[in-house]
This record gives structure tokens, sequence and C-alpha cells, in this order.
């Protein structure tokens, strides 16, 4: 087996000197890589919406790609095109991120645009509007699309109302309805801020380089601590399912899941194997396996553990049709049921190990899955040589380690299934 | 200043007597190796009654042969921690395998063996059957599916591009595991095959490995070229289309050039003016359109405006004529015929005058920078050359590069011209119904 310390650079971050309360850090690109990346993360998630004006923090994150500084809408697009550059942006419960990705050999430029979007964006009146019709259909595509429709059903059926966790962050007509510009300012203002921020820069440069540089286009904020979110104690509810009609669709959706753990939970890697056992691994898992594999009776079926600063969200999923969906449910709830009762064997936990540990390397071939990784550990605030130590951590797990987390991570007290699609009436 | 040129990397070309051809491109610093199998094989090569057979063959490949039994090609590729898959288009199916660089020899031997000893058995393609219906059920939930088959439909009567490559939900259902192992046996060889190898690994090693594989395979695959012609369209063909969605949705047609034809370049910076950037050369050295492009004029005429909510072009590279097309979905409140004349009016404006200086300057400029980082990383690389390969060969590449550097406004002007007549479009609208649409 190769050995991961040759693969050091991509693996290893350096946090660097905070600026106003920006924490900075710098990565290594691949080697031979020509790209770079820049990712800023604020406090900006939606679970920061005002009450009543969901949708906000969608908003703005939508917003500040728009337009910034000297740029209007079509000049940022075109300086971005010009330069082969490239502005993504996401959002969370807990944060919202915006990447900037373009020529190594430009990046100072680059960075200074990423800066001019994250502390400078226009919120030009007309962009206003036409975010806000976007966002609308959005809205509209959530609730008539089986796969979202059930994750929305899924998310307000197990987390309590207030609790960030709850929404998707789209809001709806009305509380779209109700943000005005003075709002969105004022929303960034407030959230896009040093504090509780990050900028993870990933680039042939050196630490001091990088410092400099940020410090240079980012040493604009007025310094603050940065906003936390409030998360309401979450209760015990009894399993239930959902069903949802959406007449004239194909496919049905099936969802069963509810809340977890937290990505700083001490049981973290035995859980992260609990659910690559249970869906999480491409094609090796069981629930792949078990539902199209040996019973054929769904395209897709897998299962994911989204884990935050505050807590988790767990799901197992199958898409499958109308005729089908009655056979595929109670195969998800008994894999889950297995995973958390039953030891998994010496032999799967080895294979699917040995599978998540491989994949390393895999993780390194361009600027941006590189990067990916370095915004990932830096938002959780973890060691710099926190993925060259990763594979010695999943090694450490036990069986009866993997059982144990799963019945935590997996509370099946607390879950709920959802199915939506052509189900017919209910 | 920006070099004009690919910066593509350097290869080994060969090809064995059996007729496979082997692209070759080593990166010492690479800590991976990616195997990529394509076939010249695709929905193209179907009739109907067995359309959906190339794709429906693709997911056989997984499910095993005498060497590999069912489930174990997967394991043995994703337990060293690599990742696999494939995928079927009109013209090809592609196969593959990404994996730690020590562990190429995995992929190998796989791709070896099942390119001409999949079992493809009676109990296999029957379990296969639900799933295939599956992941079209999936796609059929989605307007943009259905409104692209319908196109397609409508555009195509004689060529196999007129069937959607997951096939007909008849012929699914009716498809048997003999037909799926004829055609298997018939196209699926040497001589239908490009591999290509990108990454981490000694390629002298590596060549002898290759021939010490695939020499002994027979010489086999028949000629996949299609001899159907589709003739001129002779007026415009529409179809309205209902059904579960969210706002109003819209695309046309117009029979666009082959990967290879003189008028390509042109067609190409109409699909950048049009639609923000073009295949083969978009920005961020990616693959699909990365993203909105609001300095495109159906971006700036259409989503500014108000009148959608999305609005945008495709041209894609393929062996025979296939379409251009426009998509764009309307805004809450606004009318299909709305979104309909202002398309018209975009297209107006460019057949009138062609392309702005700003525009092929901005153009030109994305384009070299796009070049510049399209071959990061082994997966992205096999993905490239062997794409390059099944339509024409990796160095065309060059040809098409610099000739997109030099269209000119007029001739950008002619080709939209020729391309967007009226009397050679389709033209699919899709109306949503009831449901929380209606809210």
């Amino acid at each position: 087996m190769r050995k991961l310390s040759s693969l050091a650079d991509p693996l290893l971050l350096e946090y660097c000197d905070s600026v106003d309360g920006l924490r900075v850090v710098r990565q290594s690109p691949p080697a031979g890589a020509a790209s770079f990346s820049a990712t800023y993360v604020g406090p900006a998630g939606w679970g920061f919406d005002p009450p009543g004006e969901e949708g906000t923090a969608a908003l703005v994150n939508l917003l500040v790609t728009s337009a910034a500084g000297r740029y209007d809408r079509v000049a940022l697009a075109r300086r971005l095109d010009r330069a082969g550059a490239t502005l993504a942006r996401q959002a969370s419960p807990e944060a919202a991120e915006v990447t900037l990705w373009g020529p190594a050999a430009d990046w100072k430029e680059l960075l200074g645009i990423l800066a001019d979007v994250v502390l400078r964006p226009r919120f030009d009146p007309e962009d206003v509007a036409r975010v806000r019709r976007q966002l609308l259909e959005r809205q509209l595509r959530e609730r008539t699309q089986p796969g979202s429709r059930a994750e929305l059903e899924l998310l307000q059926a197990v987390f309590p109302s207030g609790h960030p966790y709850r929404e998707t962050g789209l809001g709806d007509r009305r509380s779209l309805g109700h943000v005005t510009r003075a709002r969105l300012l004022r929303f960034h203002r407030d959230h896009y801020t040093s504090g509780g921020a990050l900028l993870v820069v990933t680039v042939p440069s050196r630490k001091s380089v990088v410092e400099e540089e940020a410090r240079s286009q980012f040493g604009r904020f007025a310094e603050t601590t940065g906003p936390s979110l409030r998360l309401p104690r979450l209760s015990s509810a009894a399993p239930g399912r959902r069903t949802v009609d959406l007449p004239g669709r194909s496919q049905v959706e099936v969802r069963l899941g509810g809340p977890s753990v937290a990505q700083d939970a001490p049981e973290y890697p035995a859980a992260y194997l609990a659910n690559e056992i249970l869906g999480g691994r491409p094609l090796l898992a069981r629930l792949f396996q078990r539902v199209r594999e040996k019973s054929g009776l769904a395209y897709h079926a897998s299962s994911h553990l989204d884990t935050m600063r505050f807590g988790g969200i767990w799901t197992a999923q199958a898409g499958t049709g109308a005729d089908r969906w009655r056979k595929v449910v109670p195969m998800l709830e008994q894999e889950v049921d297995r995973v958390r009762r039953e030891r998994v064997s010496p032999a799967e936990l080895s294979s699917v190990r040995e599978s998540a540990i491989g994949e390393l390397p895999l993780s390194l071939e361009t600027t941006a899955e590189a990067h990916a990784l370095a915004v990932e550990a830096a938002y959780h605030d973890l060691p710099a040589d926190y993925w060259l130590t990763w594979p010695s951590r999943l090694r450490a797990v036990s069986a009866e380690e993997v059982r144990r987390a799963a019945e935590t991570a997996f509370d099946r007290n607390r879950s709920v299934t959802v199915v939506t699609g052509p189900v017919g009436p209910t | 200043m920006v070099r004009s040129r690919v910066r593509r990397p350097p290869t080994q070309q060969f090809r064995l007597a059996n007729g496979l051809r082997v692209i070759l491109a080593p990166d010492p610093a690479s800590p991976v190796a990616s195997v990529w199998v394509w076939y010249r094989v695709g929905s193209k090569n179907e009739y109907p009654g067995i359309t959906g057979a190339s794709h429906w063959v693709e997911h056989m490949l997984f499910q095993g042969s005498p060497r590999y039994g069912k489930g174990e090609i997967d394991r043995a590729v994703v337990s060293v921690g690599g990742e696999l898959n494939a995928f079927t288009d009109t013209d090809f199916t592609a196969y593959f395998s990404t994996v730690p660089r020590e562990h190429l020899a995995v992929p190998l031997d796989i791709e070896s063996d099942r390119m001409t000893r999949a079992l493809i058995s009676d109990v296999e393609v029957e379990r296969e059957r639900t799933v295939i219906h599956s992941e079209r059920e999936g796609n059929e939930n989605w307007p943009e599916f259905r409104v692209e088959e319908e196109l397609y439909q409508l555009a195509f009567q004689t060529h196999p591009y007129r069937w959607e490559v997951l096939g007909r939900r008849a012929d699914i259902e009716r498809l048997t595991p003999a037909q799926l192992r004829d055609y298997y046996h018939r196209y699926y060889g040497t001589r239908n095959a490009i591999l290509v190898i990108a990454g981490g690994f000694d390629a002298r090693s590596v060549a002898r490995d290759v021939r010490r594989r695939f020499s002994k395979l027979p010489a086999s695959g028949e000629d996949v070229r299609v001899t159907e012609v589709e003739l001129p369209a002779r007026g415009e063909r529409r179809a309205e289309l209902t059904g579960p969605g969210t706002t109003p949705y819209l695309q046309m047609g117009w029979r666009s050039p082959t990967l290879h034809d003189p008028e390509t370049p042109a067609t190409m910076v109409l699909d950048t003016v049009l639609g923000g950037d073009t295949r083969l050369f978009a920005a961020g050295g990616g693959w699909g359109r990365a993203g909105e492009h609001p300095s495109a004029r159906l971006y700036r005429a259409l989503v500014d405006t108000g009148l959608a909510v999305r609005a945008t072009s495709e041209w894609r590279p393929r062996e025979y004529p296939g379409l251009f097309t426009i998509q764009a979905q309307a805004a809450k409140g606004v009318s299909l015929d709305q979104l309909e004349s202002a398309v018209d009016s975009v297209l107006a404006r460019l057949v009138r005058a062609g392309p702005t200086p700003t525009e092929l300057d901005d153009l030109r400029a994305k384009v070299r920078r796009g070049a510049a980082l399209s071959y990061e990383g082994a997966s992205r690389t096999g993905f490239r050359l062997g794409y390059l390969s099944v339509l024409r060969s990796p160095e065309y590449e060059d040809e098409l590069f610099r000739s997109l550097l030099h269209v000119t406004a007029p001739q950008a002007r002619d080709r939209a011209q020729a391309l967007f007549r009226r009397e050679s479009r389709v033209v699919v609208r899709y109306t949503p119904t009831g449901g929380a649409e209606a809210e």
C-alpha cells in the first residue's frame, strides 16, 4: 500500500494567523494541479433566518455571488469568464459558503474578487427581484418533486418548530414576501462576518504569503464574535410514517431517518463506518446490495449521515416504483435495525474500512476535491493532520463500537418514514 | 498572456492486432490511476423493439462473468478504495474505474474479462428489468426529461437518435435475455473499443501489461456505423405536453452538425453567445455547463427581464447530426407564448447581426482559459481523451480549438442564419397541471 505520508501536502492543513477574527487556513494543491480554490465559510446558514422571514439566508447566499464591488451582475460574470474562474455557493442550516475556483497563476487577483463578493455585495434591486423569482420556483419544485418533498417532510416530522435543521432554507411564498432589501443588507452585515467564519485557500504558495494576501484582501471586516445558533431540545417522537401522494409522477421516493450525532461526537468514526456499512459505501453497502442487487426493486438505495456542528441527520433512502414501495420500506427498516442490533462481521468491517481508507488518494485528484476536504476539516476546527490520521482512527474502531454507534446515530425512537410520489390517495 | 493551446498531457497510443486502440497518459505525480473503456456502441445501434439495449448491457456488465461472480467486480474495485461506474450515450458506452495507483491491475483485469465474457444470465436480466424501469421512472419525474424525449422523437423520424438512451418503456418490458446477449456478442469487442489509462503509472510496464491481457482477446465487434440518414425537415414540428411540474417549460431544437463538421466551430460560438459556454471548452475546465451565465444573451433577455427563471442553450458533440437546443423555464405567471416569443426575438437579433466584438473577445478569453485547465486529475483526463477518441481523436481538439478562436462575426452570423430557421425547428412545450404548483 502506498504510504499516505507521500501525499502529505494536500492532507496537511496549515492554520494561519487570523485576520480580524477570520480564521485562515492554507492547503497545498495536488501535485501538478494548475488551479486554486478559496472558500469563505460564514455563520450565515438558514438556521439564522429571522422568524417569519425564512429564505433570507438563501437569498443572501445567492445574491452575494451575483454582483459585488465595482462589478454589476454582467460585469462580474464577464470578469470570471475571462479569468477562466467559477464562483459557487452553498448553504446549510449552520453556515453559508462561497467558493472561487480558477487558475493558480492568478490566485491573488481572484482572491480579491472573492473578498469583494463576501464583503461588498451590491444587492442591486433588479438582482433581488430576479433571485426572489428563482427561489419561488425552487420552492415549488421542492414541494412537487418526490425526492425533495420527501426530505422536506422528513425534516419537518423529526425536528421541532424553531429548530434550524427543520427547514431546507427556501422558506415559503409568504416568508419571502416579507424580506426587504434592507433586511437582506442587515442579514449580510450580521452574518458575513469575520467572527465565527473561516477562509480556506488551496494554493501553491507559502503560508506567509497566504496570510499577507488574506490580510490585504479581507482585513476590512468590522471585528465581531459572530452569531451563534439556538437549538431547541429534541423531543422523543414516536416512530411514524408520512405518505404524500403526488399524482402524475412515475417514481416513489422513500426516506427513513431522524436526528443524529454531531461531527465532534466521540463515536463519530464508528458512526461513519456504521453508515458506510448500511448504505453509504457505494456498491458495497447493505441497502444497495439487498434492495437493488438481490431484489431488483430500486435503481438507488443508500444511506446518508450528515454530521454538523450541533447535531446531525441520518437517512436511509430508495427510489422505486409505485407497485414496489411497500416491499422496499420494510427492507430499509430491517437493515437499519440490523446494523443497530448485530455486530458486523470482521470481513465486512474490514472491507468497508479499507475501502474508506483507500479512497483518500481519490479525493486528491484535483484541487477542487482536495479543497473540499480542507474546508470540511477547517469548518469543524479539526487538527491540521486530521486527514493524515483519519486511517488510523478508522482502524481503531471495533465491531462492537460500530454497533453501539449505530444505535445512537440511527435512533429509531425518533425516526420517521416518508413515502412520496404516485402512491394514490391515503 | 494566456497561451493559445490545449494543455493536453503527452500520450502513448497504439493499436493491438485484434483492433483494440490503447491510449496511455502517464502522470508520475498522480496518486491514482483511471482506467476507461469506451465502446463505440450506443443507442444509435439499436432498433425499435430493442431500444435501451446498450444501456441494459451496461448494467449487465457489472453482473458477472465466469471469472467474476455477481457483485465481485464492484467489490474488487471498491474494496481497494476505488470507484467505478459506467454510462451510456447515443454514440458510445463508457466504463471507468479510478483506483489508488498501486491497484491498477484490478480494473485492467476486469475490463479485459468483461469485454467479451460477460454472462448476461436470464436470472440477472430479469432482476435488472425492474432496476432499469426504476431508473427510467426516476427520470420521468422530471418534466425536462419528458420534454427532451419528445423533442428528439419529433426531430428524428429515421435516425436512431429518435429514442431515448434508456429505451422505450414497452421495449424495457419486452427485451429478452437472448436479445441482450446477441447485442453484446455482436458489438462489444476489441474492434469497437478504446482503452484509456491515465494517472500514476510507468508507461512501459503498463503497455506490456495491456498487451499481455488484451492481445489474447479475439478480434471482435461488428461494424457500428449507422446507415440511416435523416432527411431534412420540411416544416416546423411542435408538441404540447402536460403533467406535474412547477411553471411552464419550453425546449426548441434545430438539426446541428457533427463534431467534425466544418460548421461546428461557428455553432459552438452561437452556443457560447446564447448560453454562456460550450461543451469541450467550458468555463472551469469541466464538462457540463457550470452554473448560471448572466452575461449570456438568453439569460439577459429572459431571466433578467422576469420572463424565465432559467434559460440556456446546448450543443452536444455527436457522431451524426444531432440537435442544437434552447431550454427555458418560465417565471410564475409567464405564458409559454411569451417565453417563445422572447426566444424568437433573441434569435432574430443574432441572425441579423451576429455576435458583437465584445462577445467574441470574451469567448476567446474564456475558451483559452477553459482549455488550459481541462486535464486536471486522472479521471478527467481519462474521460476527455476517451470522449474525443470515440468521436474523433484527441488531436482533433487542437484543430477545433484553433478554429473556434478564429470564427469571425460574419461567419457566426451566417451560421445562425442557416441554423435557426423556423421551418426546420422542433418545439416542445410543457404545461404543469394540478398539485402544489397551482398554489
